[in-house]
């Protein structure tokens, strides 16, 4: 077959474009006109795929994709939860204005018509109260429009207790001491609360020690006292944060009030002349100091008469009130370590050893010779269980019921649990021999009886909280849920929401 | 055949069963239809008293004890024709030129309507008409009037829907007066049933239950209960909503009085923002593999569920540090309609909207 093409145009056919043309196979040069080899190549390997065999060492497992963290905007500022915790809220504007509430004042403490009703904090005091810690976080004040408080029975005796020391009259000048304990909820706190208003209503100065367990936990600061006692220490800051506690609530009281002896500890700080205010204020100035400066505030108020030198607009001091709620932290060692790190007993603490030394009764004159009421108070919730402090409670117990000591049905530790041999000591007081000193007494706080907690059931109804018709049988169906009356568990049936459908 | 007892033709009557709402003593979200029970309080007023079964049931209303039985809905005696006329023409104030009006007014009214309602002319009415009403008035040997066993033979006319309304609300009132009668009887009044929330078991209020049991993590129930107290105390504690009236949540108590209930409250605020149905994808309906969407109705408990969720969600992107905080800043905002769930649900409704077209294709 004869081509159409001639010759000449075939030979000036123009070689096709490089591009157009298919790339040379990458095959083995050296070999191109074999086809075999090619074709029985292995095949080129893939890339490194999910679904390959493992490689050596390599695991075979589905592997899953980690989830990254969602970005959280950011991390709460410092302290801010902490003072969410701590928080106390008084008052809760949605909630009803109760009619014809009473405030606490120094005529309706003593008066028992109150009684199962509910008298409320004055508001201006409420800074006082504020100021010395009265106020738990987890207690319900705010739900109410205003903070209040049941009279019970012994809040009636507390007041006419107080209300005497404070008149001109045979009680003047009386002192008692008290261990206040109690099933948990019972209201132990809150008579507490109840003991420094009416304080408050009649210018005593209240010194508190909310939360006793702050100062063995070594949280704070603690140095030995001296050179000549290694074996005690001191805690500055636990002590100057007292002292503002104490400046800061009796500010009124304490103005009017100047100093009356010689403090050589002190040196050239303490002047004469100078208000008791200002002494205590040098405690919290300057923390180093605060112990010192705390003795002397002390010594200043249980002053009857001033030194010679210093007779020049002398006042008698008042009565005083001493709370620690929480007592059994301070019967048993302290997390604090001596230089031989040895553990401290709490009752080597200053602070500890002051206040417990109060509940022995004086020697010449009395623990709180102005008169003035010890109140020391348990906890139910947040306790060491201490057996020695157990043993020595029901001591008190017992001395209270007139038993002597040497009795054979006295309580008594048992040899073989090895009490705690100070522990049982510092309750271990004799009866007083001056008069005017009460002996160490245990109050226990029981339930409320029906009549109050009815009154307080009554609170809840008309502050709006509660959407029941309070009668007796519904209140006597809730004095025998909360255990007879219990207080704390009587509040919680009280702001437990019933919805009926 | 007689005719069946048909509670559900009886619409007519169920107003009268209903309880009065005004004894309920706290507002609730869901009207309860009430089930007549004999109270201390009496019978219910909307009642009639002294029905009996043995009670005459034809249809003339001639009879001494007629106006006692109970009236259905169609028993409502019309005027006539003419009067009805005449009265339209009063309403409308037209002045009596001699013309009539109106057809009927034309044609007249017979005289013995008149006589019936106007005793004035009573009096004068020709002798003839008077010994008619008089002889009317004469007892017969024999009855005309028939029992209600015998109803169904002769009031075919009658709809069956009044005759059931009639006999379900003469039957309650007998129920009631019988229990009446026993009543003084007994030592003690009827026990109440306890109620719900009496039983330890479900103790809390159901939406209060779900939420908090939404709330909870890694199976930690009682953290969850603190969580849930934190929020119905800031529920309780904070300022009362100021509500959006473009995003209002459902009728309740004014707002200001909100935080005094805040089960109540939470309640509110959860089933305003619950959507009615939820978007399921669904393969097939159109075929070629691809799926569509298509609105599926939810329950109660469902609805609630998934507003929780959003609302749970929604509080993630909040500031606060504790998640108890974050969730209740979150439920007021939603109260006062400054959330986003809001426009979840709005969205979400919206896009139920649109695909109610493919539920079309489901049907085919």
């Amino acid at each position: 077959m004869v081509s159409s093409f001639c010759w000449s145009c075939m030979t000036r056919l123009r070689p096709t474009p490089r591009a157009v043309l298919p790339p040379p196979v990458a095959a083995p040069r050296a070999a191109s006109f074999h086809t075999s080899t090619v074709r029985y190549a292995l095949p080129a390997k893939k890339k490194a795929s999910l679904d390959g065999p493992p490689k050596f060492r390599e695991a075979k497992s589905a592997r899953m994709k980690k989830k990254k963290p969602v970005e959280k905007s950011r991390p709460p500022s410092v302290g801010e939860r902490k003072a969410l915790r701590k928080r106390i809220v008084l008052s809760n504007p949605n909630a009803l204005e109760v009619e014809g509430m009473q405030d606490l004042s120094s005529e309706n403490m003593v008066d028992a018509r109150l009684r199962g009703s509910v008298l409320g904090l004055p508001v201006p005091m409420l800074t006082q109260l504020r100021a010395v810690e009265a106020f738990k976080p987890k207690q319900g004040w705010s739900i109410f429009r205003r903070p209040g408080t049941v009279v019970r029975r012994e809040t009636l005796e507390l007041g006419r207790f107080i209300d005497g020391i404070s008149n001109e009259g045979k009680d003047k000048g009386r002192s008692a001491k008290k261990i206040v304990t109690g099933v948990r909820g019972s209201g132990k706190t809150v008579h507490l609360l109840q003991a420094m208003a009416m304080a408050f209503t009649k210018q005593w100065v209240v010194f508190t020690v909310p939360e006793p367990q702050d100062l063995v936990i070594a949280h704070t600061s603690y140095a030995p006292l001296s050179d000549d006692t290694p074996h005690l220490y001191v805690q500055n800051d636990a002590t100057a944060a007292m002292l503002s506690r104490t400046v800061t609530a009796n500010e009124q009281v304490l103005k009017n009030l100047h100093i009356s002896q010689q403090h050589p500890a002190l040196k050239s700080s303490a002047k004469a002349g100078m208000t008791l205010e200002e002494l205590a204020k040098l405690g919290i100035q300057d923390p180093a100091i605060a112990w010192p400066v705390f003795q002397a505030l002390w010594s200043e108020l249980t002053a009857t008469s001033p030194a010679p030198g210093f007779d020049k607009g002398f006042k008698p001091r008042p009565p005083m009130l001493v709370t620690v709620d929480g007592l059994s932290h301070w019967m048993k060692n302290s997390e604090y370590r001596s230089a031989d790190f040895d553990p401290i007993h709490a009752h080597d603490l200053m602070f500890v050893r002051h206040f417990l030394s109060l509940l022995k009764p004086g020697s010449e004159k009395p623990a709180l010779p102005n008169g003035g009421l010890l109140l020391y108070a348990t906890s139910a919730s947040n306790n060491p269980t201490i057996y020695s402090f157990e043993v020595a409670l029901k001591q008190i117990a017992a001395r209270q019921a007139g038993l002597n000591a040497s009795a054979p049905e006295f309580p008594q530790a048992d040899p073989y649990s090895k009490a705690d041999k100070r522990v049982i000591d510092a309750f271990d007081s004799a009866k007083p021999t001056i008069a005017k000193e009460g002996i160490l007494e245990l109050q226990t706080l029981g339930g409320l009886t029906r009549d109050e907690a009815r009154g307080f059931m009554e609170y809840f109804a008309r502050s709006g909280l509660l959407r029941e018709k309070i009668n007796d049988a519904w209140v006597g169906e809730k004095w025998s849920l909360a255990g007879g009356g219990v207080i704390g568990e009587l509040e919680k049936l009280g702001r437990r929401l019933r919805v009926v459908n | 055949m007689p005719p069946r007892l048909n509670l559900f033709n009886a619409r007519a009557a169920v107003p009268v069963l209903r309880h009065p709402s005004s004894n309920i003593s706290r507002p609730s979200i869901v009207t309860s239809i009430g089930i007549n029970r004999p109270t201390s309080h009496g019978l219910h007023p909307g009642l009639p008293s002294s029905t009996r079964m043995d009670k005459r049931w034809n249809s003339s209303a001639s009879g001494g004890d007629g106006s006692e039985r109970p009236k259905g809905p169609t028993e409502d005696p019309l005027p006539h024709v003419s009067e009805e006329a005449a009265e339209i023409a009063k309403i409308m104030n037209k002045k009596c030129d001699g013309t009539a009006a109106s057809p009927e007014l034309e044609q007249g009214t017979p005289v013995s309507e008149i006589l019936q309602r106007d005793k004035e002319a009573q009096k004068h009415m020709p002798k003839v008409m008077q010994d008619q009403i008089k002889s009317s008035t004469g007892t017969r040997s024999f009855s005309t009037s028939t029992r209600q066993s015998q109803a169904e033979l002769h009031d075919q006319g009658k709809s069956v829907d009044e005759q059931t309304a009639a006999m379900v609300a003469n039957m309650i009132s007998q129920v009631n007066q019988q229990a009446e009668e026993l009543h003084p009887g007994l030592k003690f009044g009827p026990v109440e049933p306890l109620p719900k929330t009496e039983n330890f078991r479900t103790r809390y209020d159901s939406l209060l239950e779900q939420f908090t049991k939404l709330l909870m993590t890694d199976g930690k129930l009682s953290m969850a209960q603190r969580n849930m107290a934190f929020i119905l105390d800031h529920l309780r504690t904070a300022s009362p909503p100021q509500p959006n009236p473009k995003r209002p949540l459902l009728p309740g108590p004014p707002a200001p009085q909100l935080p005094l209930n805040p089960v109540l409250y939470l309640t509110l605020i959860v089933d305003s923002v619950a959507p009615l149905l939820k978007l399921r994808q669904q393969k097939g309906l159109v075929g070629g593999g691809a799926s569509v969407q298509i609105p599926v109705p939810l329950a109660l408990r469902q609805r609630r569920r998934t507003a929780i969720r959003w609302i749970i969600d929604a509080s993630d992107k909040r500031r606060d540090s504790h998640f108890a905080q974050r969730v209740a800043h979150e439920l007021v905002a939603v109260a006062e309609g400054r959330s986003g769930v809001w426009d979840k649900r709005e969205q979400q409704h919206k896009l139920g909207t649109a695909s109610r077209s493919n539920l079309a294709g489901n049907r085919r």
